[in-house]
């Protein structure tokens, strides 16, 4: 017994013990990112060193995402959480990082990553005396800069930093990794700009400020808001108010994202005499985009595809 | 004017001036003054404002036009160690003269417990079932089902104490919690020097990727409310919840619904009956701005609130009652209401009407899922 004891049980111990202890470093670094682009910029960023999991789907309107306890689960076994910041995820990431109950990635831990921190030149930044008479502000600045892809680069740097910080053996992989994402950002914006020529050149009514990052890049120009005021229901009177300023403007085109209600941007772009353009917010969801560089392709060939109809 | 009331007062004065009094501050060193506003906690106030009329109960009570609650609620991390929130809510008391003062919650949560558990210690709703952990603006409805209320009284059941909790390493989302307070819940007997004790789990599973179905057990335990007309005893709990939500992915503010239930069995010590409690709540969100509630609640064998002077101490109580709210914003709501409330065999019956107005200042933290 005593032979047994030794020759079969005590080597399989050990060997259990030295796969335990082997598995951290083995497994790869496990990612949470709250917004599908961030997870496509931490996917091209991480590579196969990092374990990626994407809290809000696709097509669901980020402001809203519900604080599922299941979500809580992908944060609890997480290294590293990488979020928009600037109070996007107000409503739901507050909750989840309570409820997962891991130390590592609670705000001013090293794993937990505010993307907004490396955008140094944020849009809308409201002064001291913002308050709510304007609607659910973001009184940081508006958080939507993942629809600029000169400032994602910033974002992939960043991120690369933080994973080079948190797994210092990959770090020149991530930083490397960053600079080609960079590279294919460059490669990427003549086109991007080009494509949409036509469009840039065109009256355009925004649905809602999701969009003020792609309106500074592409320098739209942008005559009207039908969600005046983020996150309340535009009134009758103020829908009127723009299809009245978008009224023979010629060439209009209505921006709105699939989310947003579809019946008030269709009423007004048929009653202004303009184009509905609409295209998803973010990459990911069914049907969607499948990363980033789709995402953004997918938003300037369809605003191209808008001016194009609105020039008919 | 009750030395309650004054305190009240005072209370709230205190409470408002903090904010102005931080502004005022601006960014001033506060080296020189010792006084910033830098750590703050943040600060919001909840009001609910209630009017309603009753076709079958004549009294001032049930026809009135009131403040419902006040509440104050300050929240922070306190230091790398604890996170905090204090609620203080402030409402009227039936046959009271003035407000009552109430802390509802003093709670401090541990912030480096190691993964999967938690800590917290303070006074804070009890983690009894689905929906008594509710703050009163967060209802569904204007006031809480029959069959909670006639079990649990009128107000949460909130003590002081510890609770542990532990996140399950499940296939599915499981949380247990454990904790152990005074006996100062309104339906425990707070004169009473033992413990109560009870225990929480939640069970979540993704029906879809925007949908949910969530399973929880519940059970509490603790010396029983002292009443002249019922043996001693220990007052035992036990309840189980079921709730399914659903929300349209693809329109923000688009359809959602939420449907639970909830059942409690009181297992007194003492044993008079067979006490059950019964609700289920449906919320469905037709329009963007726009909710209906319908909801049904029983509370069988629970005790007549005049003890044994009626025939039996005990009455089966049945309800009905449908709202429509609407929500111009995330901080403000206004919900009409109507609740059919009557006693099985028995003489009392009551068709109400109610109008509540509810908003928000300040930075309110997200209500729970």
């Amino acid at each position: 017994m005593k032979r047994t004891m030794n020759r079969v049980i005590l080597p399989a111990v050990v060997l259990m013990l030295a796969v335990l202890a082997a598995a951290p470093v083995l497994a790869a670094v496990q990612v949470v990112a709250t917004l599908p682009d961030l997870g496509s910029v931490v996917r091209y960023v991480g590579g196969d060193d990092v374990a990626l999991q994407v809290l809000c789907p696709g097509e669901m309107d980020p402001h809203y995402l519900p604080a599922k306890p299941s979500l809580a689960r992908k944060l609890a076994k997480a290294d590293l959480l990488i979020y928009n910041g600037l109070e996007l995820e107000v409503g739901w990431l507050p909750q989840l990082i309570n409820k997962a109950r891991n130390p590592d990635i609670r705000p001013g831990s090293r794993g937990a990553v505010d993307c907004s921190a490396a955008i140094d030149d944020l849009l809308e930044v409201p002064g001291a005396n913002v308050d709510r008479s304007e609607g659910d502000v973001h009184p940081l600045g508006n958080p939507h800069y993942t629809l600029d892809p000169r400032r994602m680069v910033k974002v992939a740097k960043y991120v690369a930093e933080r994973l080079a910080r948190i797994d210092p053996g990959h770090g020149q992989a991530y930083r490397e990794r960053a600079d080609i994402f960079a590279r294919e950002v460059a490669a990427r914006l003549p086109e991007w700009e080009s494509v949409t020529a036509t469009a840039r050149q065109d009256p355009i009514i925004i649905y809602h400020r999701n969009w003020a990052y792609l309106v500074d890049w592409l320098q739209l120009s942008v005559v009207g808001e039908i969600e005046h005021r983020p996150g309340i229901a535009p009134s009758p009177r103020h829908v009127e108010e723009v299809i009245v300023a978008g009224r023979d403007l010629g060439h209009l085109l209505v921006l709105a994202a699939s989310w947003d209600h579809r019946h008030v941007a269709e009423e007004v772009a048929e009653r202004a005499g303009g184009v509905l353009v609409v295209v998803p917010a973010q990459s990911g969801g069914k049907g969607g985009p499948a990363d980033y560089f789709s995402l953004i392709d997918t938003i300037c060939r369809d605003l191209a595809a808008g001016a194009r109809k609105a020039e008919e | 004017m009750t030395f309650k009331a004054i305190l009240s007062a005072v209370a709230c004065c205190l409470l408002l001036a903090a904010a102005p009094l931080a502004r005022a501050q601006g960014g001033a060193s506060s080296t020189a003054t010792g006084i910033s506003r830098l750590m703050n906690p943040s600060l919001s106030l909840n009001a609910l404002l209630l009017g309603q009329v009753s076709r079958d109960i004549p009294t001032k009570a049930a026809n009135q036009v009131d403040l419902q609650e006040l509440e104050a609620q300050f929240a922070a991390v306190v230091d790398p160690f604890w996170t905090a929130r204090v609620i203080v809510a402030m409402h009227p008391e039936p046959g009271a003269d003035g407000i009552v003062l109430e802390v509802e919650k003093a709670m401090a949560e541990y912030r480096n417990a190691p993964r999967g558990f938690g800590l917290r210690v303070g006074k804070d709703h009890l983690d009894f079932g689905k929906h008594n952990p509710l703050h009163t603006h967060a209802l569904p409805f204007v006031y809480a089902p029959l069959g909670i209320t006639a079990f649990l009284g009128d107000e949460v059941m909130a003590a002081t104490g510890v609770e542990v909790a532990w996140n399950a390493p499940l296939p599915w989302w499981a949380e247990l919690k454990i904790y152990a307070t005074n006996a100062a819940a309104e339906v425990l007997d707070p004169e009473s020097r033992d413990l109560a004790y009870g225990a929480r789990l939640s069970n979540l599973w993704d029906t879809s990727d925007y949908s949910t179905l969530e399973l929880g057990f519940s059970g509490l335990t603790g010396p029983g409310a002292a009443r002249a007309d019922l043996p001693a005893g220990r007052w035992n709990m036990y309840g189980a919840d079921l709730t399914w939500k659903w929300v349209s992915a693809s329109r923000t503010g688009g359809p959602a619904v939420n449907f639970t239930n909830e059942v409690l069995l009181p297992d007194p010590e003492f044993n008079l009956g067979d006490p059950l409690g019964f609700y289920s709540h449906l919320q469905y969100r037709f329009a963007r701005q726009w909710w209906l509630g319908l909801g049904a609640s029983v509370a069988r064998d629970a005790l007549n609130e005049d003890g044994a002077t009626g025939e039996s101490p005990l009455h089966t109580l049945r309800q009905v009652k449908a709202n429509v709210t609407l929500t111009p914003s995330e901080f403000s709501a206004i919900r009409f209401e109507v609740h059919y409330d009557e006693e099985k065999d028995g003489d009392f019956r009551d068709l109400g009407a109610y109008v509540q107005v509810n908003f928000t200042m300040g930075s309110h933290p997200a209500h729970s899922y």
